[in-house]
């Protein structure tokens, strides 16, 4: 075996299919951590008949629709349809290629210096096979289901990158591996970014047609949007790349503003200099510690699901042209003026202060004048 | 009643602050008991007044057809034939149940039998706390005296295998439910 082939071909071959697994694994999980807990967020139980609470429902819903009869509409596109649901997969699956897992080398499968612009041009196309899904079923609340995400995509593209954008000017490199270890040394980028952070939640919840975004596949308005016309296999490729997407956009905000696979900053703590001084150990601890920060996010979009009910289509719109944008683009100009200034870390206080503002928010005490009720006469 | 709510400020506007509001009573949410019932492990125990499937005491019954009569829709179906009984070296006149049927198919559990039976303690009650009545044939719900009066003793659905009675034992019964 020489050099070349096993450095470049064989390792990160192993080390994707590792990576791809676990991943699959874990989607399989999030179907149902996602209806357990809202389940259990909407005073029920969920699913808890299938083994030990419910855990074999993992196992039951591929057998399910492994076992479905697969039904194709008689007027549908058959390339197109059946090319809908392969299309989103192949990026959602590629783009495990570019996270890095754990402490570089052992933990990344391979390390791009353009790996975040690669990994934004890869996800951005997962919306051709919905559109295509939607247009080939030949049924017009699928074609609106798929015109409505493909709008809501390219508009909240935009914001997404622009946020992104701030956290480069700091760290000054697209790489991330790169980026991570400037978090540890520096503080972690939610700090001085945290409207940037702000943003790319935000556009990471429409950009996986995920609650309070999740238009195209509106139930009350639209059958069930791009995947009517889907059943069995193929409407389980759709939510495999769903989830797929969410566990990968997971993994990029826990890289750019939660440092990744460390859990310590200024230098102090979990660094990556002390996860090599572990050895294996210490790089499997790292790989955890991102697997971890990525359910932690996982979970979020649940509880968001469980507590925000759907926008309007215009007011969707609305919220990421005239307020995601301009304000991601006000944060740039800020970001760089401070940059300019050399004063990065007078943007430490920003965060601080949005954070410190949400807690005095949360944990005021109530007043009792906050509902005045009048009795007639 | 009218209600005057807080003004709106500028800050709910702009800031999304509001939105923690709904995260935190979410969340609030997820760690409080669930309403459901999980049915045939556990069972929700109906409030006193619940009526249920009738229950019939033959040494009760004076078989004065009472019931039969304040039967709105004529389910009840009494027979009686009179015996004589020698008591103390009198010949006396006794009524002897023949037939007591209900066919409790057509039953709308108004409970106005009970309420006409003279004995004490009746002898026909409805608050016996039982809702599981589905059978698999309508003829199954014609009950004659001896069925209305031992049904209790007829194997309950446990939604478990029947070898597996250490689980039916350990049977949970939840209190409160439907007030």
């Amino acid at each position: 075996m020489n050099h070349a082939f096993s450095h470049y071909l064989f390792w990160p071959l192993i080390k994707f299919l590792v990576a791809f697994v676990i991943v699959q694994g874990l989607v399989a999980a999030m179907n149902w951590i996602e209806r357990r807990l809202l389940g259990l967020f909407q005073a029920r139980l969920g699913p808890n008949r299938v083994g030990y609470k419910g855990l074999l429902q993992i196992i039951a819903d591929p057998v399910k629709f492994l076992l479905k009869e697969d039904i194709v509409p008689a007027s549908a596109e058959k390339v197109a349809y059946f090319l809908g649901p392969m299309l989103p997969l192949i990026p959602a699956f590629i783009v495990f290629c570019l996270i890095p897992f754990g402490p570089p080398p052992t933990f990344t499968v391979t390390r791009v210096n353009v790996g975040l612009l690669l990994i934004l041009a890869l996800t951005s196309t997962g919306v051709y096979g919905i559109i295509l899904g939607g247009w080939a079923s030949n049924n017009k609340y699928s074609l609106m289901g798929g015109l409505r995400s493909a709008a809501q995509m390219v508009s909240y593209e935009v914001p997404f990158g622009l946020s992104i954008v701030g956290v480069l000017m700091i760290c000054g490199s697209l790489d991330l591996v790169t980026i991570v270890r400037y978090q540890e040394i520096n503080a972690w980028n939610f700090l001085p970014q945290i409207v940037a952070c702000f943003i790319f939640l935000v556009s990471m919840n429409a950009e996986n047609n995920r609650t309070p975004f999740d238009l195209p596949e509106a139930e009350s308005e639209l059958v069930a949007g791009y995947h009517t016309e889907y059943s069995a296999m193929k409407f389980a490729f759709f939510m495999l790349a769903e989830f797929s997407m969410m566990i990968v956009n997971s993994c990029l905000i826990v890289t750019l503003f939660f440092g990744g696979w460390t859990l310590g900053m200024f230098g102090i703590g979990l660094t990556t200099d002390v996860l090599k001084g572990m050895g294996m150990f210490g790089g499997i601890l790292g790989t955890l510690i991102f697997v971890t920060k990525v359910m932690l996010f996982m979970l979020m979009y649940v509880w968001f699901r469980a507590t925000f009910p759907r926008f309007r289509f215009d007011q969707l719109m609305d919220l990421g042209w005239k307020w995601m944008i301009p304000l991601a683009l006000g944060n740039i100009v800020v970001t760089g003026l401070f940059i300019l200034a050399g004063q990065e870390r007078l943007l430490y206080w920003i965060g601080i202060g949005a954070i410190g503002l949400a807690a005095l928010y949360l944990f005021k005490p109530k007043r009792a004048e906050s509902r005045k009720v009048i009795h007639a006469s | 009643m009218q209600v005057e709510y807080r003004k709106e400020k500028l800050s709910d506007k702009y800031l999304v602050l509001d939105l923690l509001e709904g995260l935190k009573t979410t969340l609030r949410e997820l760690f409080k008991p669930k309403v459901t019932i999980r049915y045939p492990e556990e069972r929700m125990e109906p409030t006193d007044r619940f009526r249920g499937m009738f229950k019939f005491s033959y040494d009760r019954c004076i078989a004065c057809k009472l019931c039969a009569v304040a039967c709105p829709i004529d389910i009840i179906y009494i027979d009686v034939h009179d015996d004589i009984v020698e008591e103390g070296g009198k010949k006396k006149k006794v009524k002897v149940l023949d037939r007591y049927d209900i066919d409790v198919k057509r039953c709308m559990f108004c409970s106005l039998c009970e309420e006409a039976c003279p004995t004490k303690p009746k002898s026909i009650w409805l608050t016996t706390k039982t809702y599981e009545l589905a059978t698999y044939d309508r003829n199954d719900l014609y009950f004659n005296m001896q069925e209305l009066e031992y049904w209790d003793d007829r194997p309950k659905y446990t939604g478990l295998p029947e070898d597996d009675t250490k689980q039916i034992e350990g049977q949970k019964q939840i209190s409160g439910g439907v007030e």
